[in-house]
């Protein structure tokens, strides 16, 4: 592919150098994934959705509606480009902070936090935008001041920069907070060639964990139940995903032929999704998704290399910290090697605006990847 | 940036294979054990589906012993709790159709333990009752009004007549388990299979529902007639009231049995006193309360298994007279006798220092067989037995079916082979002399009438039975139990000759009482002096058949130590046999055949 794109662009110089190179290695394996991703969703919410909504599809057909305007969202990244981008990074920031906090007042509770914001029959959850803004946000400020960058001050004070939306988004769901947090260390990591700032920030960050879960009760609950999660009701879904991990074997017991997903895994379509996904392909499976995540992830690494720009390679560094983060914490959780918290699996697990906003996060990666020039 | 960018990804690749080394470590340390966990915790919500026992019947079909549906009344929290707007209406409903629950009970049921699914709220309410909850989930009106209530089947054993032959049908404790009488005989063929409605996951992961079917058990049919057994009760009660007093029943037990001399059915059979089928535990009727006060459990199981005897059957007793036609017989087939004798009796015979006494003291005269059967003479029978001899005499009653059990479909049938004298034994003359007229041998009713009936049907000894026939829920017959022939016990000439003997003992001799006008009944009498001999009390009995020429039913009463001051009189037992006879004969059909001779003897 490479070696005709070369032929291509010596004719044609000019024009060839801002849209002949595509990585197409980043499309497959996106799709790839959420193909893999629908199969899964199916097989893990059919029964349960036949029960509950009389229709097998409810959830696939759901997420396949969000994804369509994932799909749209690449499409026109592509047409556009990214750097536009870049110009709204401040409108970005400012409208999810709004919308954040416009949640906790006028959003629909699940459970006992409100994260949905609903117009008319959709639903829109803002903190899944939050996870967007803030990478297009740090990636031009990152752009804008790298040299500035280089004085651990100011790293932390750009680390500062997020907090103004950390405290709402955690406020309502503190897992998608750890992730922003995570993603805007992971970037200023990446940008800043002094660690002395990562030492401050971890510290900072340390000691606002400590004082969020002894400030809020039923977070300190969670670590009880991940120590041992036989012995408290709130345990059950943990301990039945460990079942459905364990009684999997080296090769599952195939493709649909999960037990745990017939009521005993609660709501195996989101967060626990790879519970079942090891019980019915087995661990050999699971490896096989994880290894798909790391091609990702180096798609994404080769990408921010050889980017145009700073902000081009700052988007997409940002969005492979997003999404090693999810993958990360929620394989962690499913496993009880973390305590429980709400992080679906990116492409796998059902929801609407997370399937969304991470298409269109591909969208910005192809869109990046589309202003490599080869020499 | 490029450094830190690889130390990124390589940090992540450290995370990926740490928690790709965990997932190895869960499935390695624990897989089998949480894949059995998995298989153990599916629920296959399994419920059985009862069957129903079989019904007892009688030979028309009139329905003795049954199994109703009942229904248990079942709460389940967790679904009333999901409506919870539907509480208030529910509860009002449940206390409506069933007074008994108490609502406030099931509200804290429902606080208490709101995801229990399972609570039995009133047991065994009738159909109606259920039903009439049960139609408000189908009108569209009140099925908005009621949640989380549903019934489970249950089979309640009934006894339409309550104490109707209560001793021979026995009655049936939790489980169908049958405790006496034809409930226990015959409960393996009443019971069916229970069924079973179950879910299960098929191999493509679907649960599905499947329901085996409950095999009801089947019906038995006995060769009870509803309507004799209903006179011969009534009798036997009319005449215990008669002779009851303050502190004693009208008699120790009084016991009749009705059979088909040409094949060995039971038309009836009872006995007094009699236990009620639908509350056989109650003692209330049996004795004072001071008496069950002072009784141990023992005691009262004791009483209570004394209530449940059918006294046909378990009861032994020396028959006495009613037996002289089974020496004679014996007599007649063997040739001892020729029927033309003729017996001196002097009222006792002087055997080895004893004065075995007649029944009259002053001796009846001269007697021929006939007369010595008519005016049941002990004298004259032992003369006879001098004749017959030990041997002969110990294998005919033998073949008659003393000393054996009849084998009838009851449990619980006596044991006599202690209870009579082998030939050795009988060589004393004073055993064999009085086993001539029915003492010092123990008998059985069942026994002494079935062997009765082989005397007057022509020789045939028939197993007596109690069962028709057994046909399944369908009402298609399984099993016949047609009439077996056991024995050929006399030749029909024999027979002929007893039946005349008999005969003269209603026409003319001691049986006069138990004749009815119009029907030529033959039959004995019996009064038996009870061990010990000094205490006067006497068992007094007995057995008739009729029509003369081909009987078509056989008649055994006996009465056990009647209340009266002069007990030695089987008038007692006639009367009952006369007024059952009267009753039960035109109703089975059987013609009057001295009607025009009774009519014209008595103008």
């Amino acid at each position: 592919m490479a070696s005709r794109t070369k032929t291509v662009s010596i004719k044609k110089r000019r024009r060839v150098r801002s849209i002949a190179y595509f990585d197409y290695g980043l499309l497959a394996i996106v799709m790839l994934l959420f193909a893999f991703g629908l199969v899964m969703l199916y097989s893990t919410s059919a029964y349960m959705a036949t029960l509950e909504y009389e229709d097998s599809l409810h959830y696939l057909k759901r997420q396949l509606l969000a994804s369509a305007l994932g799909f749209a969202g690449i499409v026109g990244l592509n047409i556009t480009g990214y750097r536009w981008l870049k110009r709204f990074s401040g409108l970005f920031y400012f409208g999810a902070f709004i919308l954040c906090v416009l949640v906790i007042f006028i959003g629909t509770a699940q459970g006992s936090s409100s994260r949905w914001i609903y117009f008319g029959p959709l639903s829109f959850q803002p903190s899944e935008f939050a996870k967007l803004a803030v990478i297009i946000y740090l990636a031009a400020l990152v752009a804008d001041s790298a040299k500035s960058l280089r004085d651990w001050h100011n790293v932390v004070r750009a680390f500062f920069h997020i907090v103004p939306l950390l405290i709402p988004v955690a406020y309502n769901n503190l897992s998608t907070a750890v992730i922003i947090a995570g993603i805007a260390f992971g970037m200023l990591f990446v940008a800043s060639p002094d660690y002395r700032a990562f030492i401050v920030i971890m510290a900072i960050g340390a000691i606002g964990i400590v004082f969020f879960i002894s400030g809020v009760g039923y977070r300190s609950d969670r670590i009880d139940v991940w120590l041992h999660p036989e012995k408290y009701e709130k345990g059950f879904q943990t301990l039945q995903g460990l079942y459905a991990i364990g009684s999997g074997g080296l090769f599952g017991k195939g493709l649909g032929e999960s037990m745990q997903k017939l009521g005993y895994v609660p709501e195996a379509q989101n967060d626990m999704i790879f519970s079942i996904v090891c019980e019915e392909l087995g661990i050999f499976g699971a490896i096989c998704v994880i290894l798909m995540y790391l091609l990702l992830l180096w798609r994404f690494m080769i990408i921010a290399y050889n980017a145009r720009d700073m902000f081009g390679s700052y988007l997409v560094i940002g969005i492979m910290i997003h999404i090693s983060l999810q993958v990360i914490l929620n394989i962690a959780v499913v496993t009880n090697t973390l305590p429980n918290t709400g992080v679906t699996l990116p492409f796998i697990s059902y929801g609407g605006t997370s399937v969304m906003f991470l298409l269109f996060e591909m969208g910005v990666a192809m869109a990046v990847s589309r202003g490599i020039r080869l020499e | 940036m490029q450094r830190n960018l690889w130390f990124v990804y390589m940090v992540v690749c450290v995370l990926f294979v740490i928690l790709i080394a965990r997932l190895a470590y869960i499935e390695y340390s624990s897989g089998e054990k949480y894949e059995r966990i998995i298989l153990a915790q599916q629920q296959y919500d399994s419920q059985i589906i009862p069957y129903q026992r079989g019904d007892i019947t009688d030979i028309h079909g009139t329905v003795l012993a049954t199994s109703v549906d009942v229904y248990n009344v079942i709460l389940d929290c967790k679904v009333l709790n999901a409506n919870a707007d539907k509480i208030d209406t529910t509860l009002a409903h449940l206390s409506e159709c069933f007074p008994e629950i108490d609502t406030g009970k099931v509200r804290t049921l429902l606080a208490d333990d709101p995801k229990k699914q399972y609570t039995v709220l009133a047991k065994k309410v009738s159909y109606e009752e259920m039903s009439e909850f049960q139609k408000l989930y189908d009108d569209d009106k009140t099925a908005k009004e009621v949640a989380g209530i549903w019934f489970e089947k249950e089979y309640q054993r009934e006894y339409p007549y309550d104490s109707l032959a209560a001793s021979m049908l026995g009655f049936t404790t939790s489980g169908n388990a049958g405790m006496s009488g034809l409930e226990l005989y015959y409960s393996q063929e009443l019971n069916g299979t229970n069924g079973r409605s179950y879910g299960y996951v098929n191999t493509d992961n679907n649960v599905e529902s499947a329901v085996i079917e409950p095999e009801n058990g089947n019906t038995v049919v006995t060769t009870i007639d509803v309507n004799i057994q209903t006179i011969v009760e009534r009798e036997i009660l009319a005449w215990n009231k008669q002779y009851e007093s303050e502190d004693s029943p009208g008699s120790h037990n009084t016991a009749v049995l009705v059979m088909d001399p040409q094949s060995g059915a039971i038309l009836a059979m009872a006995n007094y006193p009699t236990f009620n089928l639908n509350d056989p535990w109650n003692l209330k009727n049996v004795l004072t309360k001071e008496e069950r006060k002072q009784m141990s459990e023992d005691e009262k199981m004791d009483a209570l298994n004394e209530r449940w005897q059918n006294f046909c059957i378990t009861s032994t007793y020396e028959p006495g007279s009613t037996f002289k036609p089974f020496t004679v017989a014996c007599g007649l087939e063997t040739g001892k006798l020729s029927g033309n004798e003729a017996y001196y009796c002097d009222g006792y015979e002087h055997i080895a220092d004893y004065d075995v006494k007649c029944v009259n003291r002053n001796g009846h005269g001269m007697l021929d067989i006939r007369g010595a059967l008519g005016q049941s003479c002990n004298d004259a029978l032992m003369q006879m037995s001098y004749v017959i001899g030990a041997d002969t005499f110990a294998d005919y009653q033998r073949l008659f079916g003393f000393g054996q059990r009849t084998g009838i479909d009851l449990p619980g049938e006596a044991r006599t082979d202690t209870l009579v004298y082998n030939r050795d034994q009988l060589t004393h003359t004073i055993n064999l002399a009085t086993n001539s007229f029915g003492q010092n041998f123990n008998t059985t009713m069942i026994q002494l009438a079935s062997g009765f009936a082989s005397i007057v049907n022509g020789g045939t000894l028939y197993l007596p039975h109690v069962v028709d026939h057994i046909s399944d829920d369908a009402g298609n017959v399984v099993r016949n139990f047609d009439a077996v022939v056991q024995k050929k016990t006399i030749s029909q000439e024999t027979s002929e000759q007893m039946k005349d003997y008999l005969r003269s003992v209603v026409a003319s001799g001691t049986g006069a009482i138990a004749g009815v006008d119009g029907y030529d009944i033959g039959g004995k009498t019996g009064t038996a002096e009870k061990q010990p001999r000094s205490a006067g009390n006497y068992l007094v009995s007995f057995i008739g058949y009729v029509p003369q020429k081909n009987p078509q039913v056989l008649i055994y009463c006996i009465i056990d130590v009647p209340n009266t001051d002069d007990q030695a009189h089987s008038n007692y037992a006639q009367s009952i046999v006369h007024n059952v006879l009267q009753q039960i004969l035109p109703y089975m059909g059987i013609e009057p055949t001295e009607a025009v001779e009774t009519a014209a003897a008595e103008q």
